[in-house]
Parts: C-alpha cells; structure tokens; sequence
C-alpha cells in the first residue's frame, strides 16, 4: 500500500476529527440564528378547561367561570400585561390588520412575568349587574367595576349582546413600556335579565 | 387671674389648631405620597426585570426571581386596587411592600448574573484550553501515524 495514495483523505480526516473536537468551543464564539418561530399564546377555556360549553346565556349576578392563559415562545422571560375589556356590539375590536388595540378603557388587568417555554393560566370568574340593555357593574374575581354600557336588541340573532375580550401586551425594554402583542380573544354574551 | 386663663384657654387652642392642620397637612399629601409610592414600585418592579433579563443572557437560572416579581406585581395591583378606592394609606403600604420585593429581587439578579459570567468565564476558558490541547495533539498524532504509515510504506517497497 503506498500511503502518499491516500494523503489527501488522510487530511481530511484529521480535519474532521480537530472540527469535531474544536466544536462545542466554537459554539460559544459562533451564534447562528434561530430557525424557530417566536411567538406568544393567548387563550381562553371553558368552565370544563375546554374549548366548548363557554358561558353564553348570562343572567343577572350569575357567576361564570372560565380560564385565561398565556404561553410565552418569545425566546426570553416575558412581562405580559392582559387587558380585560367589555364591548357592546358597535364599539370597536383590536384591529390585528394595523396591531392596534381596542380604544376602550380596560376594565381589570393582569400582570405577570413568564419564564421562555413557559405557560400561566388563572380562573376567571365575573358576573353581571343590571338590565339586559344596560350592564352597570361588573364583578371580577370579587371585585366590582364600573363598566355602564348599553346594548339594543339584536334582531337577527334575538338578544341584547355584549362581548368580553382578553387583549395580551408585552412589555418593551426598548420603549420602556407596555405594547399591545396583537393578540386577543374573546367571549360572547347574550345577557338575558 | 383672668389673664392666666385667657392665656390657658389660648395655648389649647393653638394646641388643637395644630393637631387639626397637622392632621389636614398630612392628608393633604398622603394621596401625593400614594402617587409616588405607586411610581417608585413600578419603577423598581422593571428594572428589576431589566436585571434578571441580563442575568438570564449570562445563564442564570431565573425562574425563583420571575416567581418574586409576579409576588411583586400582585402586592402592586392591591395597591392600585386600593388606590383606586382612596385609600392612600394602604396605597403607600403596599407600593412600598412591592418595591421592597422588587428591590430584592435586583439584588439577587446582580449577584446571579455576576456568578453565572463568572462560572460562563471559567468554562469558556476551559472550553478553549481542551480545545486547543486536543487539536494540537491530534495534529501531532496524525503527523506521527503518517510517517509512522509513510516509513512502512516504503519498507515495503524496498522488500
């Protein structure tokens, strides 16, 4: 066998094997991104902590319960803040076309930090007072709040609808201050007396 | 006789007057006071967050500071809550309550992140010197089993 035949695979292979040693060191010094998708979580359950049998039919101070989470996938701890808001059915949605928020006022808010790949949820429990076409109060998780919004009868679908939305904001180091993260869901209510 | 009593009957007054405008002073910036203990907590809760963010990059272990700071922000919205309703007193106990977690919770976040570039130092270094140790030793290695191939090679040609 004449080994100068084989120099060159030789080389390579003495190369291979030095990268291989040398790599977990030149992981430290050599970042490639990240081909995975960073993203938050926002979601809503039912009473059952199911996607289904959402509380609907309201009636005057009738408690429901249902369930808000978060999932953070951003990558880094998070600082999200959740805004509770009420609407009747022509005040206005987030847009998530332009990333902006609705333009109410929150009625409660959550405030939570959350480690990467991480996720939080908390029972949320309201109910109502006042006439179907005129809610005055609401009360969350034992606390009451203002809210007076008015609803007129809808005849398409034959009630007095209000819908509860959850907006999800994330805090900004650069801005130094809460964002709207273009998520949001929500809970329609046929308020029934 | 008369003038010791008028003088009497005029130093409980001032006595009293004081209380009350002491009294009305002190209300009077207590909802100032609530206002700025709410500031100063939210100030102190994100920059505590700033910190445990930097002490997170370094490669410490946050999850009990994160735990601190949603402690934090819980005593801040009681807080709000009560300030909400005008209680200024109870305002100012828990911002400050609040503030003192989040106070905390930078503290620790300094001495992790400093331990964590401290301990990521000491592996990097010792990362490197392995590595280059090992890529030298296996160069020389390679460079004795090719001669050692080469002289046995040509031995057994000449044979």
């Amino acid at each position: 066998m004449n080994a100068e035949q084989h120099r060159g695979w030789f080389i390579v292979g003495s190369l291979a094997l030095m990268l291989m040693v040398a790599a977990p060191t030149l992981a430290l010094f050599v970042r490639l991104p990240s081909s995975s998708e960073r993203f938050s979580e926002l979601w809503l359950l039912a009473p059952h902590h199911k996607a289904e049998d959402y509380p609907f039919n309201v009636k005057n101070g009738a408690a429901f319960t249902v369930y808000v989470g978060v999932g953070n996938r951003l990558g880094y701890s998070a600082y999200y803040r959740i805004d509770v808001k009420f609407r009747n059915q022509t005040q206005l949605l987030p847009n998530s076309s332009s990333s902006t928020p609705s333009p109410l006022n929150s009625t409660y808010e959550f405030h939570l930090f959350l480690e990467d790949d991480k996720t939080w949820e908390t029972p949320f429990v309201f109910s109502f007072q006042g006439e179907p076409m005129f809610i005055s109060n609401i009360t969350i998780n034992d606390a009451l709040f203002h809210v007076n919004r008015s609803s007129i009868w809808n005849q398409e679908r034959k009630g007095f609808y209000y819908q509860l939305f959850f907006e999800l904001w994330l805090y900004n180091m650069t801005s130094q201050g809460f964002q709207y993260h273009n998520r949001f869901v929500g809970l329609w209510l046929n308020v029934t007396g | 006789m008369s003038g010791l009593k008028f003088s009497l009957v005029l130093v409980m007054f001032l006595i009293l007057a004081s209380e009350f405008l002491m009294v009305a002073a002190f209300a009077a910036v207590s909802e100032d006071v609530a206002v700025s203990a709410l500031r100063d907590a939210k100030g102190v809760v994100v920059s505590a967050y700033q910190t445990v963010l930097e002490a997170e990059e370094a490669g410490a272990n946050v999850s009990g500071l994160l735990a601190r700071l949603n402690e934090a922000v819980g005593v801040l919205s009681l807080a709000r809550k009560a300030y909400a309703v005008g209680d200024f007193e109870e305002t100012a106990f828990l911002a400050d309550s609040s503030r003192d977690i989040g106070s905390e919770v930078e503290h620790e976040a300094v001495m992790l992140k400093n331990q964590a570039l401290s301990e990521g130092l000491q592996r990097m270094v010792f990362s490197v010197i392995a590595s280059v140790v090992s890529v030298v030793l296996i160069a020389a290695g390679s460079f004795w089993f090719w001669q050692f191939l080469k002289k046995r090679s040509v031995q057994a040609a000449v044979l």
